[in-house]
């Protein structure tokens, strides 16, 4: 076994923990100092809550780091050597409950339930977001399988996303696009990408690298389609309830 | 603040759980790893579990408040050109401290033969970030139609992801990926939403789309390097 973590390893998730607050407090240091003014009871809230999320964060992708990522890769070299039926199904199960604990998904399904004031159910978006993640891992593991070139998928799909922005109520086309960044968290890119990678290097042909990426673009585009469909059918309901 | 905790704890196992579930079935089943590599899974799983808790009560106390803070002071300090200015500066500085985009970008160096650096595609990246993060605050003075100006932006993509050579096509769509760090999600949508509280004649819903145009903006930025002799 190669994946025992060392202390290289916590460093550097320290490290990347660091580089993510900086701007952010240097940002916010910016503001209080030339606009803001708020008094310190505020600041020293917005401080502790900070270092909190801080800390969380370091401690949640050394946990994924060293427990998801390496069995993320094993997974995906089993079900290489699995029959060919498997990699839906598995690949679609992997994705949905990984997407299940992506935390920005979360964050993004809050304010979308507080600024609707409740009319758009984060219980709602949230599986709906993971249902198009579980569509775009399954598709990209049989992509793998077949090596199917990647833009055979993406040009369609989001000729797709197009079409069906001239359709989708405005509100619901701006959280699919943010639905389609925040899909493709630490999560996806750690467990969901060494999924791809590990089936790539049993399967994939010559080069694992070119045709184990792409996934984390086939992810994105999938959960802007799926919350654009939650869109739809949401004003669908809505129209047959008036009428 | 332990009242919060509290209300967490049962949200974040439910979170994490499922997961863990299928990963324990799948290493009884067809995986089969050694006892102390899954011992390591085990650990591994805790620790995240306990850092999500300690993460999203963190951005509920103080990250939130943050970036709603600042949404709502922006339209009061007047000029748009401020706001353009603390949009792109908050695309281009969180990109360019994202661990993930200098991976990526190294990546892009390999598959060009080196002759697009690493170090230089950091910032186009961040650029085409900073860009697009500014774009989608003017969308939400201006109210331009989020749908016309996506509609734009991603038949640009597409036409672009022809022309660029193929193996720079997967690095760009996830460079896309790269732009939504989990510190910066929340700052960004509470910023936006902030924005939206402020401004009147807008509904909330118009804070969204930001994060989206975000990712775009390193895809093209991406693709176009990609397009260089």
């Amino acid at each position: 076994v190669t994946d025992v973590p060392t202390f290289g390893d916590v460093g550097r998730t320290a490290w990347s923990v660091v580089l993510a607050v900086a701007p952010l407090a240097g940002f916010f240091a910016a503001f209080q100092w030339l606009f803001l003014r708020l008094p310190a009871k505020e600041v020293s809230r917005i401080l502790v809550g900070s270092v909190m999320a801080s800390l969380g964060l370091f401690l949640f992708l050394l946990g994924v780091n060293i427990g998801f990522l390496p069995f993320g890769r094993l997974i995906g070299e089993a079900m290489g050597s699995l029959a060919p039926g498997w990699l839906f199904p598995l690949g679609a199960l992997l994705g949905f409950v990984t997407t299940w604990g992506e935390p920005s998904v979360r964050i993004l399904a809050d304010q979308v339930e507080e600024a609707s004031s409740g009319s758009i159910r984060r219980a709602l978006v949230v599986p709906t977001i993971c249902v198009g993640v579980a569509v775009a891992v399954g598709v990209g593991m049989v992509r793998i399988g077949y090596q199917i070139p990647l833009l055979w998928l993406l040009v369609p799909g989001y000729g797709l996303v197009i079409v069906a922005m001239c359709f989708t109520h405005k509100t619901f086309v701006a959280i699919a696009v943010d639905a389609g960044g925040v899909a493709t968290g630490p999560m996806a890119n750690t467990v969901l990408l060494a999924l791809a990678l590990g089936t790539a290097s049993v399967i994939g042909g010559p080069d694992p690298l070119v045709h184990g990426l792409g996934l984390v673009a086939l992810i994105s585009l999938a959960s802007v389609l799926a919350v654009m469909a939650l869109g739809l059918l949401v004003h669908w309901k809505e129209g047959r309830k008036e009428s | 603040m332990m009242r919060l905790l509290a209300q967490q704890i049962r949200e974040v196992l439910g979170v994490v759980a499922p997961l863990v579930v299928v990963i324990c079935v799948l290493q009884l089943t067809v995986v089969r790893a050694p006892t102390a590599l899954f011992l390591q899974f085990l650990a591994g799983s805790a620790l995240a579990t306990v850092g999500m808790l300690l993460l999203f009560t963190g951005i509920e106390v103080g990250i939130l408040p943050m970036g709603r803070f600042i949404g709502a002071e922006l339209p009061r300090k007047g000029s748009p050109s401020l706001i353009l200015a603390v949009g792109f500066a908050l695309g281009f500085a969180t990109t360019v401290a994202e661990p993930d985009v200098l991976v990526l970008a190294r990546q892009v160096e390999a598959a060009s033969d080196g002759a697009i650096g690493a170090y230089g595609l950091t910032y186009v990246i961040a650029a085409g970030v900073g860009i697009f993060a500014a774009l989608a605050l003017v969308r939400i003075l201006t109210r331009i139609s989020i749908a016309h100006l996506l509609a734009g932006v991603y038949a640009v993509m597409i036409l672009l992801s022809w022309l660029a050579p193929v193996e720079i096509i997967p690095l760009a769509y996830d460079a896309g990926s790269v732009t939504t760090g989990v510190l910066t999600t929340p700052v960004v949508l509470a910023l936006a939403l902030g924005l939206t509280s402020v401004l009147g004649e807008r509904s909330a819903e118009d804070g969204f789309g930001l994060l989206g145009l975000a990712s775009a903006g390193a895809i093209i930025a991406v693709l176009l390097l990609g397009l260089l002799p």
